[in-house]
């Protein structure tokens, strides 16, 4: 048997080597794709972990009241704890705490005014020094912000004296000597600080009934905190793990570590204190890249699939053309009284060593066909690349395509005789049918991978079985011809039933290059429109602190564009907070609306002099709403302002150019409210700025009674405000005058998204509440909308942000619910992180990340993969397709020069002959390739959370790369097909003729 | 009567070295025209080489080939081409038809070589099948008829172009004995009727009582 094995080798070295070439390539697709979801995906997770911001990766432990012994050991324990939950990376922490609050033991107001201590580790990182320096450990000193100092008045230098602490078991006063100013940094956690890093808030509230001015923090050595005696009303430590070296086991220990982490907390620090929590975005951020990475090894093991059946249908090929040259040594040996068994027996030895020497062939070029495709974009960019390896599931997978070298052929009478075609047909459209469902589970990624290989096959088989009417028609069209060779070869190919043996594979092979390709676009153009619907403009600024007027002027200079003030936040509407985690989303843009207001200007001298009635002591803490040039409303509060008939300076509220006053609110305060008095005082205030048309006052809910005929006037150059205000009734009930420069607008327009008005049960026309911080603003739906641009998928609400302040502003509230600057038109996205304003993500970063990010890169990676396979396996089927064909009637081309034919003819007959053969599959494995780009990708492109995609996917067919693929593969195939007829031809000779006579 | 055919010392080697096979060793003869001619010989005696070498299939190592006029060793490949077009045609043991062709078909290729207008190539194919007596076997495929049914429309392609000399080699090799003599008459009778010269090569002796001539060849070289 060996020696029959190597004889016939040795014959048929050229068919046997191309069995061999066949057979690579397979196995090497497929442990390319091995590598591509283990190695690759691997790899993918650890460069993800390494890139991820640190606000992702931070952990961070909150812990609120604790006793003044007890604050060195929670801050020891608290550190411990999340060292624990990090382990094994190492990791930086950095420690913030508040104490409890202390009057100010100076002035006539002393026990209205409160303060209190901070300590921040890294501080010179989250602030900037405007004056002074910073306080040194062990002397008292302390650090102001800007709106601070200037609300208490004081410079460097000066000693603050601080009450002891208005808690049980107070730590005694201490007296606190001012060495700096500093400005609040983004991005600093100041968010977090008691005051929300705003330095002074009139109506501090500290969970009495009554308001106080506050002023903080006094920012202090955080060391001296920990051992100063002093109770600490919150403290937070946040951990930041060093994560540039990582594996998939040691990030899935982190993961748990840090989920594991909150219940060992709360066990450790036990009754020292009152809250404790950990909260890190790590758990879902890692959860989040590990869908990702599953939605994208399905995408790749699709391939592999389809690289898989591409092979066995060369196999199959291949397979049948040796069945047919071995026909008669078959016959011989059957003749001879070679069992059934013994022949099968030879076909698996030699197929056994056939796999053999593609397995040790495919391993090493897996290994180096993989190692190359990470040195190519976009594995490189990113940071993917990788040197040759080999891995236990790469050799799995190539042993695996070897392997299809002992699928059985079929039998001679092929799929379209057999049923099998249309047995085919209805597993794919179940299969479709099935991937169709919005759901990302397991079985339903399964059948995702099974499907484009399930639906080329399908669409090759329908194809295959309208080629034969076809070309008989053609043949009885060319047989009107005159000459021979035209029709000769149509005969030839519609008439011959081999003519079409490659035809499953040329179909399939082109339909998967070109469903490549246009696979590859219709995926980076879906990631485009996810980008572009997922960022609400070109760039979106999402701010770490509060704005302040000028910011959009000076983010519009950055970054070369138009910057406008969004909102991108949670509300509830009406009752309804959301479904599970998600609130409703609140999605705003300041319109191009024409700016309301008075013209203020830079650094105007404004004064207040305010009159209440019946001799009462009255006193106003003017609010002013300015607009500057951008769009954007700052509220100015003063310090409140006795209604005693004299002029009160206010701070400078106008720090720039453009601005406009659109709204001014006076909250009333009486030195002692009676509950029972009902007497009224009547109260004019004037604001030292012209008025003008249009101006409206009201009186801010709730408990609008207690301030009623409010009105607002032009008076002579200033802008006059009056009210009755009662004196009695709840003290702590507003009594707020609102006085703005523009009607109430009424219910705010809206659009919605499908989920929200699904969610809700509203339509077109209906109104609701919606709650923007404590005020119900109404909203009217006036359409419905798949989704909400900023916010795809999302039960979300979009209104106009100046319509919606307007409303805010007329009840009451004066911030501006800004919470990002969308910038369109930017054209220096870098130079917007200089201006250290918080989180910056643009279109195009966004797209790079859904496209060239770590995890998904391996997706176009493998595409481009399948397409020069896809070819080789093709061309490599092809050429053995006509070499055998052409060996079987090397006589009957002899015979054809017997006939008088010349060379040229007989070579443009059996050119022409292939040619017609191999037009319309390969037009048809276009066709069937587009089809299912159509009706396929869209099925196979998911949301890096496994989703669907909002948008919906687009099909997308570049033109221009498959024209250049198909002319490639027409080429390919005809130079291949010219090359083996032009050799045959020149063989069929005389001593063809001799043989066969 | 002159001679359509003059073959003047050939000799055709096949191999090279002491492998060498000498298939033709000085080979001359003349046939002249509208005669038929057998050529006899054991298997192996270089009958099948001689025809090729007289058809232009096969280029001789020494001598030289007239066929009417042409000096078949002095011509090129179109030259050739041109040759078994015009003026030689071949019937082959093994029928040699094109299997997708149908009978009617596979006779109108030589007059679609010649570009013969559709329809003087209908009538033409129309009246050598009714000759050869197929004349209800036009739309039926080689395999669809039996052997000798096969080589009466290998005879009725090769008469189609009317060609000057019609090389068969052994086309009764393939048939039995009464299919063989049928055919053989058939060949004959097309010769007479056609005023084509003929050269067969045959072991046949039914086929050498119905030639002109009979040339035997043995070990490459013509019997004297």
């Amino acid at each position: 048997m060996r020696t029959l094995i190597l004889r016939r080798a040795r014959a048929q070295w050229p068919l046997l080597a191309a069995v061999l070439a066949v057979v690579t390539i397979g196995a090497t697709l497929l442990g390319v794709c091995a590598l591509l979801v283990t190695r690759t995906s691997d790899r993918a997770l650890e460069v993800a972990a390494s890139r991820a911001v640190p606000k992702d990766t931070a952990v961070t432990a909150y812990t609120v009241t604790i006793a003044r012994g007890d604050v060195a050991s929670v801050d020891a324990d608290t550190r411990s704890v999340l060292r624990e939950a990090v382990t094994p990376f190492g990791s930086t922490m950095a420690g913030r705490m508040s104490t409890e609050m202390r009057p100010i033991e100076a002035g006539p107001q002393a026990a209205r005014r409160l303060a209190y201590l901070s300590g921040v580790e890294n501080l010179p990182d989250r602030a900037t020094l405007v004056t002074g320096r910073w306080p040194r450990p062990g002397a008292g000193e302390a650090v102001l912000l800007e709106r601070t100092a200037r609300a208490l008045g004081v410079q460097p230098g000066a000693r603050v004296r601080l009450g002891k602490e208005l808690v049980r078991d107070p730590a005694p006063g201490l007296t606190v000597t001012v060495v700096g100013v500093a400005r609040a940094g983004a991005g600093g956690g100041w968010d977090r600080d008691p005051l929300e890093g705003a330095g002074y808030v009139p109506d501090y509230r500290d969970g009495s009934q009554l308001t106080a001015e506050a002023f903080g923090p006094f920012l202090m050595d955080y060391r001296d905190l920990l051992t100063g005696g002093s109770a600490v009303s919150r403290l937070e430590i946040t951990a930041q793990p060093d994560l540039s070296v990582s594996s998939p086991a040691t990030l899935d220990r982190l993961r748990l570590g840090v989920r594991d982490a909150d219940g060992r907390l709360s066990a450790v620090l036990g009754e020292r204190v009152q809250i404790e929590r950990i909260a890190s975005r790590l758990p879902s951020v890692l959860a989040a890249t590990a869908r990702q990475q599953r939605v994208t090894s399905s995408a790749v093991i699709a391939v592999a699939v389809l690289g898989a059946v591409l092979t066995a249908a060369a196999l199959r090929l291949a397979g049948r053309l040796t069945a047919d040259v071995r026909a008669a040594e078959s016959a011989l040996l059957s003749a001879a009284g070679t069992s059934r068994l013994q022949m099968a027996g030879l076909a698996g030895a030699e197929s056994a060593l056939l796999a053999l020497l593609a397995v040790a062939v495919a391993a090493p070029l897996s290994s180096l066909a993989h190692a190359a495709l990470t040195h190519l974009p976009p594995l490189t960019a990113a940071g993917l690349t990788a040197d040759p390896a080999v891995s236990g599931a790469q050799l799995l997978a190539v042993v695996a395509g070897a392997a299809l070298l002992f699928l059985p052929t079929p039998a001679r009478s092929g799929l379209a005789r057999s049923g099998a075609d249309l047995a085919l047909v209805v597993l794919a459209g179940g299969a479709w049918f099935s991937a169709r469902s919005e759901d990302a589970d397991a079985r339903l990624d399964l059948v995702r991978m099974l499907v484009p290989a399930l639906a080329l096959a399908a669409g090759c088989v329908i194809a295959l079985r309208l080629a034969p009417p076809v070309l008989r028609a053609a043949d009885r069209w060319t047989s009107r011809a005159r000459g021979l060779a035209l029709p000769l070869a149509m005969s030839e190919a519609a008439r011959r039933p081999r003519a079409i043996a490659a035809g499953l594979l040329v179909t399939l092979g082109c339909a998967a290059a070109t469903f490549a390709v246009a696979f590859d676009a219709t995926w980076h153009r879906s990631q485009l429109d996810q980008a572009n619907l997922a960022i609400g403009s070109d760039l979106v600024l999402t701010l770490g602190a509060p704005a302040s007027a000028g910011q959009g002027d000076e983010v519009a200079r950055a970054t070369g564009g138009r910057a406008r003030p969004a909102a991108d936040r949670g509300v509830s509407i009406g009752q309804w907070l959301g479904a599970g985690d998600n609130p409703p989303r609140l999605v705003a843009v300041r319109g191009p609306a024409e700016a309301p207001g008075v013209p203020v200007t830079k650094n105007a001298a404004l004064t207040v002099t305010g009159r209440a009635t019946g001799g009462h002591q009255l006193s106003a803490t003017p609010q002013l709403v300015l607009e500057d040039a951008a769009g954007l409303r700052t509220a100015c509060t003063a310090p409140a302002v006795p209604l005693d008939g004299r002029p009160h300076r206010l701070p400078e509220c106008v720090p720039v150019d453009g601005m406009r006053l659109v709204a001014v609110m006076l909250p009333v305060v009486a030195e002692g409210f009676d509950y029972d008095s009902d007497r009224t005082s009547r109260i004019t205030v004037d604001l030292s700025v012209p008025g003008g048309d249009g101006w409206a006052a009201t009186s801010a809910e709730p408990y609008s009674g207690q301030l009623t005929a409010p009105a607002v006037t032009a008076y002579g150059s200033s802008l006059r405000m009056t009210a009755d205000v009662a004196l009695g009734g709840p003290p702590d009930a507003a009594r707020r005058l609102v006085a703005t420069a523009f009607a109430d607008p009424g219910p705010v327009p809206a659009t919605v998204s499908e989920l929200l008005a699904r969610q809700l049960s509203v339509g077109p026309g209906d109104q609701v509440q919606m709650m923007a911080g404590l005020t119900a603003v109404p909203i009217r739906i006036e359409r419905i909308v798949t989704t909400v641009p900023a916010a795809p998928g999302a039960a979300a609400i979009s209104t106009d942000l100046d319509t919606l302040s307007r409303a805010l502003l007329v009840r009451g509230e004066p911030q501006f619910p800004i919470d990002a600057w969308w910038v369109t038109g930017a054209t220096d996205a870098s130079a917007t992180a200089g201006l250290h304003l918080g989180d910056i993500r643009t279109r195009t970063g966004e797209a790079a990340r859904l496209t060239t990010g770590p995890v998904p890169a391996a997706l176009p990676g493998s595409l481009r993969l399948l397409v020069p396979a896809a070819l080789l396996l093709l061309l490599a089927g092809l050429i053995l397709h006509v070499t055998c064909d052409l060996q079987a009637r090397a006589v009957e081309v002899a015979r054809l020069r017997g006939l008088g034919m010349t060379r040229r003819e007989i070579r443009t007959t059996l050119l022409g002959q292939h040619t017609i053969v191999l037009l319309p599959l390969l037009v048809a494995g276009a066709a069937v390739g587009a089809a299912a780009t159509w009706l396929v990708s869209p099925l196979l492109v998911r949301s890096e959370t496994g989703g669907v995609p909002v948008p919906t996917v687009a099909p997308v067919w570049p033109w221009a790369a498959e024209s250049v693929l198909l002319a490639l593969l027409l080429a390919a195939a005809s130079l291949a097909v010219a090359s083996v007829v032009v050799v045959q031809s020149r063989r069929a000779d005389a001593a063809h003729l001799r043989v066969a006579s | 009567m002159t001679a359509l055919v003059s073959v003047r010392g050939v000799h055709r080697r096949f191999g090279s070295g002491p492998s060498t096979v000498h298939a033709l060793r000085g080979v001359s003869f003349d046939v002249e025209a509208g005669s038929m001619v057998a050529l006899v010989g054991r298997s192996g005696s270089g009958k099948t080489t001689l025809l090729n070498v007289v058809g232009g299939l096969d280029r001789p190592d020494e001598g030289s080939v007239v066929v009417d006029g042409d000096e078949v060793t002095g011509l090129g490949e179109d030259g050739l081409s041109r040759l078994r077009r015009e003026k030689v045609s071949y019937v082959f043991q093994t029928f040699g038809l094109i299997p997708v062709l149908s009978a009617a078909e596979n006779v109108g290729a030589p007059l679609r070589l010649a570009r013969t207008p559709a329809a003087d190539r209908e009538k033409r194919v129309a009246l050598l099948l009714e000759l050869v007596g197929l004349s209800g076997h036009a739309a039926q495929r080689p395999g669809e008829m039996s052997g000798g049914q096969q080589q009466r429309v290998a005879i009725a392609r090769a008469l189609a172009a009317s060609p000057r000399l019609l090389i068969a080699d052994e086309p009764t090799g393939q048939l039995d004995a009464e299919t063989g003599r049928s055919v053989m008459a058939l060949l004959r009778a097309v010769v007479e009727s056609e005023g084509v010269t003929a050269l067969v090569s045959t072991h046949d002796p039914v086929m050498m009582a119905l030639a002109d001539r009979v040339i035997r060849i043995s070990d490459g070289q013509v019997d004297a």
